[in-house]
């Protein structure tokens, strides 16, 4: 890092320029302007006065396409301020030459070992820019911009794209298939967002030795390998590469793959136990020997600082064990359970392929400075300040108790009709009445306090007293009727609920009574008027007066869908009267044979117009919400014109 | 095995239905029962729950009651007779709370009457006792003090004596650590699970005015939505805000009877069943559920209202002093809440407003425009 004394607008400062040359930048010595730093990457122009002018500055000119466009003049304050210059011009050139020829976007975060105040706002600024190209795949924007991203979703989506495509066919012409779309793709940025994520996920690699299998074909065991799980193989066990290296010229490929198959060391790799009975090979058992210390020698595990390697400080734990690993892993276990050991080191090298999804894949391997501030227990420790927010909640019976009394709510406007003595009084005489029977050996008599007596008939009962009794048959009934009723209307909710979850169309019709056709028809339609009425809330509530013919379209095709539901009704009675013929024919005909009176009954035949407007009910009140809250806008900012102009 | 010693070591296992524990919160609140008197007198409704006390406690020989009194300036328990705390005279509480709970060994002499079974007696009798003596301590100052009654108190006694009960039925973490431990070891002796404790509460309401309550009765809610312990409401008189939330959340029974001298019958068809009954039974609560809640600020119940996003406190207005929320004074600007006025009339100049557009949008109306209040 090279810094020199100069000033900018007048103001003494430094100028520096970063270690790693990222970034130049200038800080103030008074602190009177904000500190400046440029992206040595973005500056398009170098210029720097003669060495014969008696002021010793440089210009740096930032095109407009960079983030931070402008020109900005630095003068060198220092004595020796012709030698500065020469310097820091120098190392700009350098450093911008550099950036020039590596074609690497400019975004590449930096290394993190620099210091002093300039680094760190080189830093800062690439990190803030890093980060910024990391979300940028979920931005809102940049999703609903994607046309491919959705072509795509739609694709693997069907009922989206029956949805879409239905919709689209529908919409009014005003609206413009870009209009429409961004509408539909703004209430679904979430599935875009998944697709995203979905698209970016690839499969790793897998345990190529347990994949390849033998077949059995016309009697003779075959073996198929294809070339990528060769690589694949040679790639986890080095091994059977080096064995391939020296032994092919020699051998025929497929002879090598057989013998390979059969060998020692293939049950090796496996982790398979080796036998005495199978085949010695001599070509390939020499390999059987090979130093599984230097695979493992550059083990990831290497770079989890101690603290926090759980697994480690587990087989650590001198209480129990003393240093000793953990029992898959020590050496006087390898031949017991050859199966365990094989099958974690495969993981490790699986996993070690994998790019770390939460770090930069060519950021120096280990801690750094940042990553492990930010894992020490700072919150545990003694000294550490209390950075939680405090949330000061106010005493609530405030707001509640305040101003609440006898005459301050709805009910208790009833109760002022009796003076609070008065209440005690009534309570008082009627519990007398039941607890002057307790004093008596008997206790409470129930049955007389109940009222009910089964001899008394309804008709009695309203002869003898107007007043209706507690207990007395009528209000019992009439309690009966409201509990019935109510478990009737729940019962059909139940149903209801049950199936929209799982019952298939064809059943759900068949209850309502229904065509399929019709039903699927209906849902449709719900699912664009649904649609619509997204559009027209998302539109009324813009506020843009820009947008009112939008509006207006809207709203007739709002109309548009009350006429499709009452299409979808039509052909629903059409049907119902077709059935509703049949069966009283068929009535008819019973009674002419049989002689015996059948009444006919059009209720039997349900189904029908009553059936769809009755599903479609919910729906018909959102769309005539809405047309009522349009056309009570739309007259009043008539009637508000209309003054205008009158004035 | 079996055969050898002619033992039958099966494990044994139970049929029957679990124990039911019925919490009954009954409203007292002597305003309203003084309003409903020419209809349904206090004391008829009291015998009509004790008939129904009788028939739950008879309908299982485990099942337990509770009465837990809503007064206008307390809440207290009405059966169990609540004890002072006091050394107890006998030791080794059993939880066997249904049989005994009543101290009548404290010299009360409770009445023995031969055609009256003696568990229904002494409910009924510490029901009364107590009561009268609730009645006693009114006084005409607590009934002027207030127009409505300590619901959210009573659902808390009632939660806690659930809970307590629970514990007592239920085997512990630790014991059933040790029990499976034991199962484990001598898988062939048969080991008698304890039954866990199906719990419902049935509030018996009169009063209206609740909302005031609004945050301790949703807690109790939440609690009891939480612990899986349905409430019933049984709605006698006032309005129903939120007590209808308290059944719908919890899975439990509303019921607001158009007649209310049919009480015996309301309570016999629509709560008797316990949780375990209920499971194969169409409950009969219908219609829609008043999901309103009460804002903080004038205990208004609100359509459409205005959340403070570190507190949840509810507000019905957007202007609040100082854009600070009023319970926990963060700062809390509902300016972007507010939803654009719609603007339908295309090029004009003049810009048009219109008033009234945020109030409710029935049906599926999701207003993009609004997002969360922001500090700017």
């Amino acid at each position: 890092m090279s810094t020199a004394a100069a000033s900018y607008r007048k103001q003494d400062g430094t100028v520096s320029v970063s270690a790693d040359g990222k970034a130049v930048s200038w800080t103030s010595s008074s602190g009177a302007i904000p500190p400046l730093s440029i992206i040595i990457a973005d500056i398009g122009n170098l210029q720097q006065t003669p060495a014969t002018a008696a002021k010793a500055s440089i210009k740096i000119v930032v095109p407009d396409s960079a983030p931070q466009p402008g020109s900005y003049t630095l003068q060198f304050t220092s004595s020796a301020a012709r030698d500065d210059q020469q310097t820091i011009t120098g190392l700009l050139r350098k450093w911008i030459e550099a950036s020039k020829t590596q074609a690497a976007p400019t975004a590449a975060p930096t290394g993190t070992n620099g210091d002093g105040a300039s680094a760190a706002i080189a830093l800062a600024q690439t990190v803030a820019v890093a980060a910024k190209g990391s979300d940028d795949s979920y931005d809102d924007a940049k999703l609903l911009s994607d046309l491919e991203l959705q072509m795509s979703l739609l694709n693997t989506n069907p009922s989206l794209r029956q949805r879409f495509d239905r919709a689209l066919a529908e919409k009014p012409d005003t609206v413009s298939l870009g209009q429409f779309s961004n509408q539909f793709w703004t209430t679904r940025v979430h599935m875009l967002r998944s697709h995203v994520t979905e698209k970016t996920q690839a499969t790793g690699t897998y345990n190529v030795l347990s994949v390849i299998k033998s077949k059995t074909v016309n009697g003779a065991l075959t073996l198929s390998l294809t070339k990528e799980q060769i690589e694949l193989l040679f790639r986890q066990h080095p091994i059977v590469q080096k064995a391939y290296n020296e032994n092919v010229p020699q051998l025929n490929e497929t002879d090598f793959w057989e013998r390979f198959f059969h060998s020692r060391l293939m049950k090796k790799l496996k982790g398979e136990r080796i036998r005495e009975q199978d085949v010695l090979d001599p070509k390939l058992d020499k390999y059987l020997q090979y130093d599984e210390a230097i695979e493992n020698s550059d083990q990831f595990i290497d770079s989890l600082p101690l603290f926090i390697n759980i697994e480690g400080n587990e087989q650590n734990h001198s209480q129990k064990q003393g240093n000793r690993p953990d029992f898959t892993m020590t050496p006087s276990n390898y031949d017991k359970a050859p199966i365990l050991r094989v099958l974690n080191r495969m993981s490790e090298k699986m996993l070690k392929d994998v790019p770390y999804s939460d770090g930069d894949r060519h950021a120096p391997v280990g801690v750094d400075e940042q990553t492990y501030k930010e894992l020490q227990l700072r919150d545990l420790q003694r000294a550490d300040d209390d950075n939680r927010v405090v949330l000061r909640v106010q005493d609530q019976s405030r707001f509640f108790s305040a101003g609440q009394s006898v005459q301050s709510s709805t009910s208790a406007a009833t109760y002022t009709k009796r003076t609070p003595s008065q209440a005690l009084a009534i309570l008082h005489r009627d519990f007398e009445a039941i607890s002057a029977n307790q004093s008596k050996a008997a206790g409470v008599d129930l049955q007389t306090t109940l009222g009910i007596n089964d001899d008394s008939s309804s008709d009695e009962e309203n002869a003898t007293s107007k007043i209706r009794k507690v207990g007395g048959k009528s209000s019992r009934s009439a309690a009966t009727v409201q509990i019935v009723s109510a478990i009737k209307k729940r019962h059909l909710h139940d149903d209801d609920y049950s199936s929209s979850k799982a019952m298939p169309t064809s059943e759900q019709a068949k209850k309502l009574a229904i065509s399929e056709a019709a039903l699927d028809n209906l849902t449709i339609t719900h699912n664009t008027t649904i649609e619509f009425l997204h559009y027209f809330w998302a539109v009324f509530h813009s506020g843009d007066s820009d947008r009112a013919n939008e509006v207006a379209k809207l709203i007739e095709t709002l109309d548009k869908s009350l006429d499709r539901i009452k299409a979808v009704a039509d052909v629903a009675e059409a049907d119902r009267s077709i059935q509703l013929d049949r069966y009283r024919k068929e009535v008819e005909s019973y009674n002419q044979r049989s002689g015996k009176k059948r009444k006919f009954d059009p209720q039997n035949i349900k189904g029908g117009a009553r059936a769809v407007n009755q599903v479609v009910e919910p729906l018909l009140r959102a769309i005539n919400a809405a047309r009522n809250q349009y056309a009570e806008a739309l007259q009043e900012q008539m009637s508000q014109v209309s003054v205008g102009k009158g004035l | 095995m079996n055969t050898i010693d002619g033992s039958d070591r099966h494990v044994q296992t139970d049929s029957a239905p679990p124990p039911s524990l019925l919490a009954i919160v009954l409203d007292t609140n002597p305003h309203a029962w003084a309003h409903l008197s020419s209809s349904l007198s206090l004391s008829a409704a009291l015998a009509n729950i004790l008939v129904f006390i009788n028939a739950h406690l008879a309908s299982g020989n485990a099942n337990e009651v509770a009465v837990i009194a809503s007064h206008s300036h307390k809440a207290t328990f009405l059966y169990p007779t609540p004890t002072a705390p006091q050394p107890k005279a006998r030791n080794g509480a059993n939880g066997d709370v249904a049989m005994n709970g009543t101290d009548d060994s404290k010299g009360h002499h409770i009445a023995e009457n031969p055609n009256k079974y003696r568990a229904f007696a002494l409910v009924e009798s510490a029901i009364l006792k107590n009561f009268a003596k609730l009645l006693d301590e009114t006084n005409e100052s607590h009934l002027a003090a207030t127009p409505t009654t300590l619901i959210g108190g009573a659902i808390s006694l009632a939660l806690t004596y659930i809970s307590k009960s629970t514990m007592l039925h239920a085997p512990t973490a630790a014991s059933a650590e040790s029990m499976s431990l034991a199962a484990l070891a001598d898988s062939e002796n048969a080991h008698v699970d304890r039954i866990p404790l199906t719990s419902r509460i049935l509030i018996v309401s009169v009063s209206g005015d609740l909302a005031n309550q609004y945050i301790p009765v949703m807690n109790s809610i939440f609690a009891a939505q939480r612990k899986k312990i349905p409430i019933d409401i049984l709605k006698l008189a006032g309005d129903t805000v939120l007590l209808q939330q308290a059944s719908d959340a919890t899975g439990g029974v509303y019921m607001k009877p158009d007649r209310p001298e049919g009480l015996l019958q309301y309570l016999m068809m629509a709560f008797l069943p316990d949780a375990t009954a209920r499971a194969s039974l169409v409950i009969p609560s219908a219609g829609g559920v008043d999901f309103r809640a009460a804002c903080f600020c004038h205990r208004k119940v609100v359509d459409v209202g205005f959340v403070c996003s570190v507190c949840l406190s509810i507000f019905c207005s957007s202007n609040l002093p100082d854009n600070l929320c009023l319970t926990c004074g963060s700062y809390l600007s509902l300016r972007s809440a507010l939803i654009n006025p719609p603007a339908l009339i295309p090029r004009k100049k003049k810009k048009k407003r219109k008033v009234g557009t945020d109030s409710a949008t029935p049906g599926a109306s999701t207003p993009a425009g609004s997002s969360t209040p922001m500090h700017p």
